[in-house]
């Protein structure tokens, strides 16, 4: 499939999608958070079977999460970056594990490192992080200077 | 040569015995471990000084803190020392472990590694060449010599004051009474 192609395809299949095509082989998609699964099932049937990253964006000033899931197809050689933004206050969107199974780690740390919720994630538990108590670290308003200096008794310099 | 011509000669062979007998353990944290291959094989070759790698740390006696030391690295790093038989010597490799380094204000890189452990002595520099671990063993003779590598008895020493700093930052360590439910990547 061409990145035309795709780009039809998507935009006939869900709802209120965004396409742009960037240059040769690489594809902006930007679909509303409830369309997101349906776009991850219409481009893995069409060859996409490759889920490479799921990225998260905080963005403070629109208060909002930005979740970016990478597609790559080995067939078209195309890569896919779609595009979905949340509330920044309670975010949650659907899982993807029943369309690519081994979202559940890419979700496990973003549901660690940004406080986002992904409905039907059996695994939301801790990660990487060792019992940690405070937010978020990720999100852009934690306050890193000022948790490293409570929790590991960083004294100020006096100049 | 009897018991008594010995002590002539030798001051202490309790510490002369030591300090060619350094065992390290191997641990590693952070990225400064890529120079301990080097340091320890055929390139530089730390038998010269008496350095060998131990795998287990029961029968270690020198510790290097090979860069930064994350929250949960520092709960594995006192498992090991307190594993440590006496007497027992902590190096700090790289300026991680002295006061963070370039993770000065990350939220998961613990900054001082003195308030959690006795430190003997450091090595700055990111990275430290491999020579700059021969510079620090050569150091520790001579505290091993002057008796001053005594860590292990600060340590026994000023507990409360180590034992509150872990306290702080891993109160679920089996040690405090916690049991340590921290779910793995296969737990």
């Amino acid at each position: 499939m061409s990145e035309e192609e795709i780009k039809n395809v998507i935009e006939r299949g869900v709802e209120s999608a965004a396409v742009t095509v960037q240059r040769a082989g690489r594809l902006v998609v930007t679909v509303p958070k409830a369309g997101a699964v349906a776009a991850l099932i219409l481009l893995k049937a069409r060859g996409f079977e490759h889920l490479a990253a799921i990225c998260c964006t905080d963005w403070l000033e629109d208060g909002q999460l930005e979740l970016v899931y990478h597609l790559w197809s080995y067939t078209d050689r195309i890569h896919v970056m779609l595009s979905t933004r949340l509330p920044r206050t309670d975010p949650q969107t659907v899982t993807a594990m029943p369309v690519f199974q081994h979202a559940q780690t890419y979700e496990r740390e973003i549901h660690e490192m940004y406080g986002v919720h992904f409905q039907g994630n059996p695994r939301l538990t801790p990660f990487l992080l060792d019992h940690w108590q405070g937010p978020p670290p990720m999100r852009r308003d934690f306050d890193t200077r000022n948790y490293v200096k409570e929790s590991f008794g960083v004294e100020e310099r006096v100049p | 040569m009897d018991r008594e011509e010995i002590l002539k000669t030798l001051k202490s062979p309790a510490n002369w015995g030591q300090k060619y007998s350094l065992w390290a353990v191997y641990f590693c944290t952070g990225c400064g471990v890529v120079e301990i291959p080097p340091v320890i094989t055929s390139r530089w070759d730390a038998e010269r000084f008496g350095v060998l790698p131990m795998a287990t740390p029961r029968q270690g006696n020198l510790f290097l803190i090979t860069g930064y030391v994350s929250v949960k690295t520092l709960g594995a790093i006192i498992r090991t020392y307190d594993q440590m038989p006496d007497p027992k010597y902590v190096v700090g490799f790289g300026s991680c472990p002295v006061n963070g380094g370039m993770y000065w204000d990350s939220y998961n890189t613990i900054k001082h590694l003195d308030k959690y452990l006795p430190v003997d002595g450091w090595i700055a520099g990111c990275m430290p060449r491999p020579e700059a671990i021969f510079v620090a063993v050569v150091h520790l003779w001579q505290m091993i010599d002057k008796g001053i590598a005594t860590g292990y008895e600060r340590y026994k020493e000023n507990y409360e004051f180590y034992e509150a700093n872990q306290r702080r930052v891993l109160p679920h360590l089996p040690k405090f009474g916690g049991a340590e439910t921290n779910e793995g990547p296969n737990g």
